[in-house]
C-alpha cells in the first residue's frame, strides 16, 4: 500500500471534486522507469532491504519525478518477500549475550582488556560459526537486514504501471469516510468482499435495476466523518472493479485538505483488478447438482433452466444470494430459487437458518443434507420448503418439489406459450429484483 | 429457535437483536438502518433499561484479572485519597495529578481494586513501553500491548492512542476498565473515538493538565461524558521541589575532516545559495522547509539542495569526530552509566556495533526494551544508545553522564527532557556532553539555544 507522502502529491483538487493524476500506460518515459525499475529490483536478490533502499535513492538521483518512482518502487517491494537470515540462535539471545561485555573499543582497555574482535572470536567460536556469520545475525531482526528472497510476480513495466495506478485510487481510500456504489452485475464476489473486508453496507434496489450500495462502518453514524475504515475500503477496491457496470463515489478527507470531498470512479476507468473472479461453484455439491440437471433437464427435456447465484435476497443488513434459481422457459415470471445446504460447521448453519427465516421467502426452495444436526422444526417459521437429502439431492424428488412449489405460487402452467421467448436464448433482464419483506413479524 | 431480546458489541457500537423499529428503547439507541444501534461508551447507562426490558447482555467479555500486586512502594495520602474518591464516584471520571506525582501507581492500584480485565491507552509507543514494563513488574505478570510494531491481546492491555481505535473496534467488549493516560487528548477527532467505542463501564482518565471548558468538546463529544468528571486534584504547588534536576551541561565541539569539510561545504553552498536565492524563510517562515519539499518536486534546483540538506544532515549525524569524541568519554566515564542520544536511527546500530551496547529505538519490542532499562538499572548493561526520547517518566535515573550527538530539534527536545532524568544521586552532579561539529549549522543551532536558557 501506497504510503501518504506517496499519494497526497498526485492529487488534484477542483471545487469539491478530487483527482488523480494517474501514469498513462503508454507513455515511453513511464514504460521506460517502470522497466529500470523491475530490472533493479530483480539486481538485488539476495541483498537486505537497507542495500535495495540506497541502490533505489541513487536511481532516483536528483529526479524531481521522484514521488512516482518512488511510488512504483513500493508497489514492487510490496509484492516481493524479504526474509530474515537464519541465524544459530535468536537475535536478541545473541545481543545479551555480547552486549554483557560492552562497552568495548577497538583495543584492549584497562578496564575492558578484551577488544571487540575477541569478544566476537570467542562468541564464533562458541556458536561454531564465522565470525562474519555473528556480525551479520547480532541484528538479523530488524527488517533492514532482511534479505531479498523472491521479487514476486513477473511484472511487465504495463502491468507495474496499471497496478500503481490502482494503488494511487485505493491510496485515496485510505481517507474516506463513507462510499456508495451502483452495481449491475457480479454481486456475488461484491458481497464476498464486502463481508471479507468487514465493511458495513446498506443496499437498495437502483432506479434503473441493479443496486445502490453504502458503504461504511458500525460507528460512521455516530462519527460522520471517521476516517476509521478507510483501510478496509482501500482493500475493497478492486472487488468493485470486477463488476461490469458499476459507478462509485467516496467521501474523502485528505490530511491538511481542509474540508470533504468526493472521489469517484465508475466502469469507464482504465483501473484494473487483481482480484480473481471466484469460480462458479463453492462446491462438489453445487458442481453435481448443476451437471445433474444439466444432463437430465438441460437442453429439450424440461421447461425449466438453471442459473447460478443470479438473484440478491435484500434482507437488511445482509443479503442472501440463493445458489441455484429456475425460471421456468414459458413463463419468466415464474421462478423458485433452490439453496443447498450441505455439510456445514453448526455455526454457519445457525446463521443460514435466521438468513432463511428473515427472509421469509416462499419461492426458496431448500435443499438440506441430513446428516446436519438440523430438524425440520427449525425451518418452521419461515416460509420456505424444505427437502432432506441423504447423499446428494435426488432430482426427481427436486423438480417435484419444484413443481408442485410453482403450481402454488403461481397457479396452474400455461400450455405452450406461442409468443413466448426463444427457448435458451433469452436472458433475463440483468439486476431484477425480488422484493421481500426484510424481517417477520 | 427463539432467542427474545438482546444487546451485543459490534465494531464500537451495542445493537439491539429483536427489538423492533416500533419499540423506543431509550434515547442513546437510534434506529440506523432497521437496527437500534448506539456508540459503545453508553453501556453503563443503559442497564436499567436491559433490566427492565429483560433484554439479554451478551456484551461483556471481560474477565478477572487476579493479579496480586507485587510492588512494595508505598501509596503518598494523596494517591490513597484519589483512588478512594475514583471508588465514590462508582470508578468512573479522571484524576489530576502533577507531572511526576505518581499517575502510573494510583493506576496500577486503581486495575487491582477492579480486578477484571483492563486495557491502558498511551499517547506515546515510548509512553506504551514504559507502562508495559510498570505493570509487568506491579503485577508480575505477561501483559499485552497492541501497537504498530506489535500485537498481543492479554487480559491486561497496553495500547497507544493511535492504535486503540482498531484494538476496541474487535476487541472492545473484553476490557471491563478502560484507563486514558494523559486524557487531555482525547478532544482529538481520531484519538477520542477510541472512547466512544469501547462499552467498558469502570473509566479512569490520568492527566496533569486537564482541559478547559472550552477545549473539552470538538462539537462533537466531550470529555467529561466519555470519561466522568474530575474526581481528584492535587495541584502542582502542593508538591514542587522534590524533583528538581541538578546536572551540568557541556559542550564539546569536534572537526569535520578534510574530506568531510569539503562535502559540508558543496552540500552548505547548494542548499544555502537557494533557499537564499528564492527567499524562502522571509516568504514562508516557519513553513520554509515544507515548501522546500513541495517545490523539489517541480523545480530541478529546489530538488538539489534539498538533496543537499539531506546529505549534510546526514554527513552531522555519522562525522567521524563525534564517534571519536564519544569513544573518548566512554574511556572516561569508565565506571559511570551513560546515556547516548542520536536521531539518526542508522548511527544507533552502528554505535551499538562498534561499542557493543544495547540500543534503543522504535524498532525495539516491549519485552526486549525492559530487559535493556532493567540491566541498565542493575548495572548489567553500563551504556545505553537510543534514538528515543525517553520520557521523564522513563526510570533511568542511574544514569550519570549523557551525551547527544547533535543539535538539531530531536536533539533539542531531548536535552529539555533530559534534565529530569537525570537525577541528583549521593550529591554527585550528573553532566550532559552536547557534542556539535564545529564551523557547521549545528554549532549556530546550539548556540542559538544556549543563548535563549541564559536569557531564561
Amino acid at each position: 500500500m501506497l504510503t501518504a507522502d506517496l499519494v497526497r502529491p498526485r492529487l488534484r483538487l477542483r471545487g469539491s471534486e478530487l483527482s488523480i493524476d494517474m501514469l498513462d500506460e503508454h507513455n515511453a518515459a513511464w514504460l521506460q522507469t517502470a522497466k529500470d525499475l523491475i530490472a533493479l529490483l530483480q539486481k538485488y536478490t539476495g541483498q537486505p532491504l537497507a542495500t535495495w533502499d540506497r541502490g533505489l535513492e541513487s536511481y532516483v538521483g536528483e529526479r524531481i519525478d521522484y514521488v512516482v518512482v518512488r511510488g512504483l518502487a513500493k508497489v514492487l517491494t510490496d509484492a516481493a518477500t524479504f526474509t530474515p537470515l537464519e541465524t544459530p540462535l535468536p537475535p536478541v539471545q545473541l545481543r545479551e549475550r555480547l552486549f554483557a561485555y560492552g562497552p568495548v573499543f577497538a583495543t584492549p582497555q584497562l578496564f575492558q582488556p578484551r577488544a571487540r574482535y575477541e569478544v566476537m572470536q570467542n562468541a564464533a567460536g562458541e556458536l561454531g560459526i564465522s565470525s562474519q556469520d555473528v556480525e551479520a545475525a547480532l541484528f538479523a531482526d530488524r527488517a533492514a537486514t532482511f534479505v531479498l528472497k523472491d521479487v514476486g510476480p513477473e511484472w511487465t513495466p504495463e502491468e507495474l504501471i496499471a497496478r500503481y495506478n490502482l494503488e494511487l485510487a485505493r491510496g485515496v481510500l485510505y481517507w474516506a469516510s463513507h462510499i456508495t456504489i451502483e452495481v449491475a452485475s457480479n454481486y456475488k464476489d461484491l458481497w464476498k468482499y464486502i463481508k471479507f473486508f468487514k465493511l458495513m453496507f446498506w443496499a437498495e434496489p437502483g432506479r434503473g435495476g441493479g443496486y445502490r450500495i453504502d458503504l461504511d462502518g458500525p460507528i460512521s453514524p455516530f462519527v460522520s466523518s471517521t476516517l476509521r475504515y478507510g483501510r478496509q475500503m482501500a482493500a475493497f477496491l478492486p472487488a468493485l472493479l470486477l463488476c461490469e457496470q458499476w459507478r462509485m463515489v467516496a467521501a474523502v478527507h485528505p490530511p491538511q485538505g481542509g474540508r470533504a470531498a468526493n472521489y469517484r470512479l465508475d466502469y469507464t476507468s482504465s483501473l484494473r483488478s487483481h482480484f480473481k473472479q471466484s469460480g462458479p461453484f463453492d462446491s462438489r455439491l453445487e458442481a453435481d447438482f448443476a451437471s445433474e440437471f444439466e444432463q437430465k433437464m438441460g437442453n429439450k427435456r424440461g421447461h425449466w433452466r438453471l442459473a447460478r447465484e443470479s438473484e440478491v435476497l435484500l434482507l437488511g443488513d445482509t443479503v442472501m444470494i440463493p445458489d441455484f434459481m429456475l425460471t421456468d422457459d414459458r413463463d419468466e415470471t415464474r421462478k423458485i430459487m433452490i439453496e443447498l445446504v450441505g455439510f456445514w460447521h453448526p455455526q454457519y448453519l445457525r446463521r443460514k437458518v435466521e438468513k432463511v427465516r428473515a427472509a421469509n421467502c416462499a419461492s426458496l426452495l431448500l435443499l438440506v443434507y441430513k446428516g446436519l444436526n438440523v430438524t425440520e422444526e427449525a425451518f418452521q417459521e419461515a416460509a420456505s420448503e424444505v427437502l432432506f437429502f441423504q447423499n446428494k439431492p435426488v432430482l426427481k424428488e427436486v423438480m417435484e418439489t419444484v413443481e408442485k412449489m410453482a403450481e402454488r405460487l403461481y397457479g396452474p402452467r400455461r400450455k405452450r406459450a406461442r409468443t413466448g421467448t426463444k427457448r435458451g436464448t433469452s436472458k433475463r433482464p440483468r439486476g431484477s429484483l425480488i422484493n421481500t419483506s426484510p424481517t417477520k413479524d | 429457535m427463539c432467542m427474545g431480546k438482546s444487546v451485543y458489541y459490534q465494531g464500537g457500537t451495542l445493537v439491539l437483536r429483536e427489538v423492533d423499529a416500533q419499540e423506543r428503547p431509550p434515547a442513546p439507541f437510534k434506529l440506523i438502518r432497521e437496527r437500534w444501534r448506539c456508540e459503545g461508551y453508553h453501556y453503563g447507562s443503559i442497564q436499567p433499561y436491559l433490566e427492565e426490558q429483560d433484554v439479554r447482555d451478551a456484551v461483556p467479555r471481560w474477565q478477572p484479572l487476579n493479579l496480586p500486586i507485587q510492588e512494595v512502594r508505598e501509596a503518598h495520602d494523596y494517591q490513597v485519597a484519589a483512588l478512594a474518591a475514583w471508588d465514590m464516584a462508582g470508578q468512573r471520571g479522571s484524576i489530576v495529578l502533577p507531572t511526576g506525582a505518581g499517575k502510573t501507581f494510583v493506576a496500577i492500584q486503581a486495575i487491582h481494586r477492579v480486578n477484571r480485565s483492563t486495557i491502558v491507552v498511551a499517547p506515546t509507543i515510548d509512553l506504551l513501553h514504559q507502562w508495559y514494563a510498570r505493570l509487568v513488574n506491579a503485577f508480575a505478570s505477561e501483559v499485552g500491548v497492541y501497537y504498530g510494531g506489535e500485537k498481543k491481546i492479554l487480559p491486561l492491555t497496553v495500547t497507544t492512542y493511535h492504535s486503540a481505535g482498531d484494538l476496541i473496534a474487535e476487541h472492545g467488549n473484553a476490557f471491563k476498565l478502560i484507563i486514558f493516560d494523559e486524557v487531555h487528548h482525547l478532544p482529538a477527532p481520531s484519538w477520542g473515538e477510541a472512547a466512544l467505542m469501547a462499552p467498558a463501564p469502570l473509566r479512569l482518565g490520568l492527566t496533569a493538565t486537564y482541559p478547559e471548558e472550552h477545549e473539552q468538546t470538538n462539537g462533537r463529544w466531550r470529555v467529561d461524558d466519555l470519561i466522568g468528571p474530575i474526581v481528584y486534584t492535587k495541584r502542582i504547588e502542593d508538591l514542587i521541589g522534590q524533583q528538581l534536576a541538578h546536572y551540568r551541561t557541556q559542550r564539546l565541539r569536534v572537526d569535520l575532516t578534510t574530506e568531510e569539510r569539503a562535502r559540508y561545504e558543496a552540500d552548505y553552498a547548494t542548499y544555502t545559495s537557494f533557499v537564499r536565492l528564492r527567499q524562502l524563510q522571509r516568504s514562508h517562515g516557519p513553513g520554509w522547509l515544507m515548501e522546500l519539499m513541495r517545490l523539489s518536486a517541480i523545480d530541478q534546483q529546489a530538488r538539489r539542495a534539498l538533496l543537499a540538506r539531506q546529505r549534510l544532515l546526514q554527513l552531522l549525524g555519522s562525522c567521524e569526530g563525534k564517534f571519536s569524541a564519544l569513544d573518548a568519554l566512554l574511556r572516561e566515564y569508565v565506571t559511570e552509566r551513560v546515556l547516548i542520544f542520536t536521531e539518526h536511527n542508522a548511527v544507533v546500530y552502528d554505535i551499538a556495533s562498534r561499542h557493543l551496547v544495547p540500543p534503543i529505538t522504535h524498532e525495539t519490542g516491549a519485552a526486549e526494551r525492559k530487559h535493556i532499562l532493567d540491566g541498565f538499572q542493575a548495572g548489567h548493561y553500563r551504556v545505553i544508545v537510543t534514538s528515543r526520547v525517553l520520557n521523564e517518566g522513563v526510570d533511568v535515573p542511574e544514569a550519570k553522564v549523557a551525551v547527544v550527538l547533535g543539535g538539531t530539534s530531536g536533539a533539542r527536545e531531548y536535552i529539555q527532557r533530559l534534565g529530569r532524568v537525570l537525577r541528583k544521586v549521593e550529591n554527585r552532579q550528573a553532566v550532559l556532553f552536547e557534542v556539535v561539529a564545529r564551523r557547521t549549522i549545528e554549532e549556530n543551532k546550539s548556540q542559538r539555544r544556549h543563548t535563549r536558557q541564559e536569557g531564561d
